[in-house]
């Protein structure tokens, strides 16, 4: 599903992001990324979701060269993806709904099948009573399942999520959590999950992959957080 | 193509609803587009004015030409329908030489001139019958009057000389200067609308890249923004072109429908401020829907 052959990138202010990193994730798999900060792991979700491109090397995702696609290209190819973004990202002018009918919309779904799916994904991430609020009336919480909402919304092929449960408590990153393991069995969706969370790697263990200064140093197929020894 | 029209109802609404939950910024952008439209809207009407003024100066020259003596009424008539089947003759009028004289009495204020020229009404009438003649365009007049003067018949005809090309050309350079000032200022004012547009889209920039994150198309980002720039043209104009309307009817009315001397005589309100309203309309409308694309294509490319 996810396959990266040789992938280097670094910036124009000279940061090395990415050295040479290969890296293959299978259909349906639940994967951890970890690493300090400043270790590539935002640089690896901007390569998988199309916004940067890598120096040298393939980054092929559901059968995309993700790397070569063209400008206008890029939104149609992000549509095989659902990405939950740490800042969000929700649209502030427009409510709950209407933000996770706005992913359905631009692929030109019809009315009524947006109107069944919005309530649908809803109730998976218990937003019912929200649905007419605006971004800016939620907690923090409330507005990372928004964009899990919205991220699955299309019946994404891989879901990426970067630091989903950064900014909750435990009791809210536990269901978040439950949520994306849910999505990843009942869907059989691909997903990255990038975090900081070492809770969470330690008590849900999946697939773990651990980034140091832009190289894979570990990849843990049984899971559980690197001790540093 | 069938899917572009199809889409347009929804993207119509997206825009009416941008607007309505982004009232301030919509206000404030639309005031700004309506000050530069009735900008152009003042100039628009004294321009317009001025070339009206121009060209009732214009058709006020006339050529002044005597008729021989000898001609019967026969002859004169056939003299008449000559001169009206002339290039660039637009209008003949004939006066006899009682008319002229009547005329020529009437000038004078005095009763002791009135009396004294009086004296010649009858036979012994020194004035010579003639035609007015208009022409349809000031710069004609000289070659015109040259044609009138070889024609069998006429004796003589005047127009009033070099004073009166000059005359023609200023008025030709004064329409041509206002021309090139509404020109100058509409570009102004094009500038100005789709910058304010531009600024009120910079506001929504990181919009625009959480739209193409959710897998939005650029044309599908495009559309509302684009009728909202033109709803935004749209309301700016409203202002304005009221203004034009109530405005320069007013004006108009106020001043009988000259400015100082019946010779300026000013553009009826119908159809000239139906003329500057629809352009103010479509100059709103066409530069904030450009201004709007541009905008979004700009901030579009800011991100993958």
């Amino acid at each position: 599903m996810i396959s990266l052959e040789n992938v280097s990138k670094s910036y124009k202010n000279g940061v090395n992001a990415l050295k040479n990193i290969s890296l293959y994730i299978d259909e349906g798999e639940f994967v951890y990324i970890i690493g300090p900060t400043g270790s590539g792991k935002s640089t690896l979700i901007k390569l998988l979701d199309g916004e940067e491109i890598p120096d040298e090397g393939k980054v092929i995702v559901a059968d995309t060269d993700v790397g070569s696609l063209k400008h206008k290209h890029v939104p149609l190819y992000r549509r095989n993806l659902g990405i939950v973004f740490q800042d969000y990202r929700l649209l502030p002018s427009l409510t709950v709904f209407e933000n996770i009918a706005f992913a359905m919309e631009c692929i030109g779904q019809d009315k009524l099948s947006i109107r069944r799916r919005v309530r649908e994904v809803l109730e998976l991430v218990s937003l019912e009573d929200k649905a007419k609020s605006f971004p800016n009336e939620l907690s923090g919480g409330q507005q990372q399942r928004v964009t899990i909402g919205r991220a699955i919304a299309n019946h994404p092929k891989v879901l990426i999520a970067d630091e989903p449960t950064g900014n909750l408590d435990p009791e809210m990153s536990k269901e978040i959590m439950e949520l994306l393991e849910k999505i990843n069995e009942k869907e059989k969706t691909t997903i990255v999950m990038v975090t900081h969370d070492s809770t969470i790697v330690n008590n849900i263990k999946k697939r773990t992959i651990a980034l140091e200064e832009g190289y894979i140093v570990a990849d843990i197929k049984k899971g559980g957080y690197l001790k540093n020894d | 193509m069938i899917k572009f029209f199809k889409s347009i109802p929804y993207h119509t609404k997206t825009a009416f609803k941008s607007i309505a939950r982004h009232l301030a910024l919509t206000f404030s952008s639309a005031s700004a587009v309506s000050v530069t439209l009735t900008l152009l809207m003042v100039f628009l009407v004294l321009a317009g004015n001025v070339s009206s003024f121009t060209y009732s100066i214009e058709e006020s020259l006339q050529i002044y030409a005597t008729i021989e003596n000898t001609l019967t009424q026969e002859e004169i008539t056939v003299l008449q329908s000559e001169i009206e089947a002339m290039d660039h003759v637009v209008k003949v009028t004939f006066s006899d030489k009682e008319q002229e004289l009547e005329s020529y009495i009437g000038n004078n204020d005095d009763e002791a001139s009135q009396r004294l020229y009086a004296a010649y009404r009858g036979e012994g009438n020194p004035l010579l019958n003639a035609f007015v003649i208009e022409v349809d365009n000031g710069n004609n007049l000289e070659t015109v009057s040259k044609e009138l003067q070889d024609l069998e018949g006429i004796y003589d005809a005047a127009y009033g000389g070099d004073s009166v090309v000059m005359l023609v050309k200023a008025m030709d350079g004064v329409r041509i200067a206002g021309g090139i000032f509404v020109a100058a200022l509409s570009v102004l004012a094009i500038f100005l609308i789709s910058n304010t547009i531009k600024s009120a889209i910079y506001s929504r920039n990181s919009e625009i890249s959480i739209m193409r994150n959710v897998g939005a198309t650029n044309g599908f980002i495009k559309m509302p923004f684009m009728i909202e720039g033109m709803m935004i043209g749209v309301i700016g104009a409203i202002l304005p072109i009221l203004l034009t309307i109530f405005g320069y009817s007013y004006v108009y009315n106020a001043l009988n429908g000259v400015l100082l001397i019946p010779m300026f005589r000013m553009q009826p309100v119908i159809p000239f401020a139906v003329y500057v309203s629809l352009a103010l309309l479509a100059t709103g409308m066409i530069v904030g829907m450009l201004g709007s694309f541009f905008a979004v294509n700009k901030y579009l490319r800011w991100k993958r």
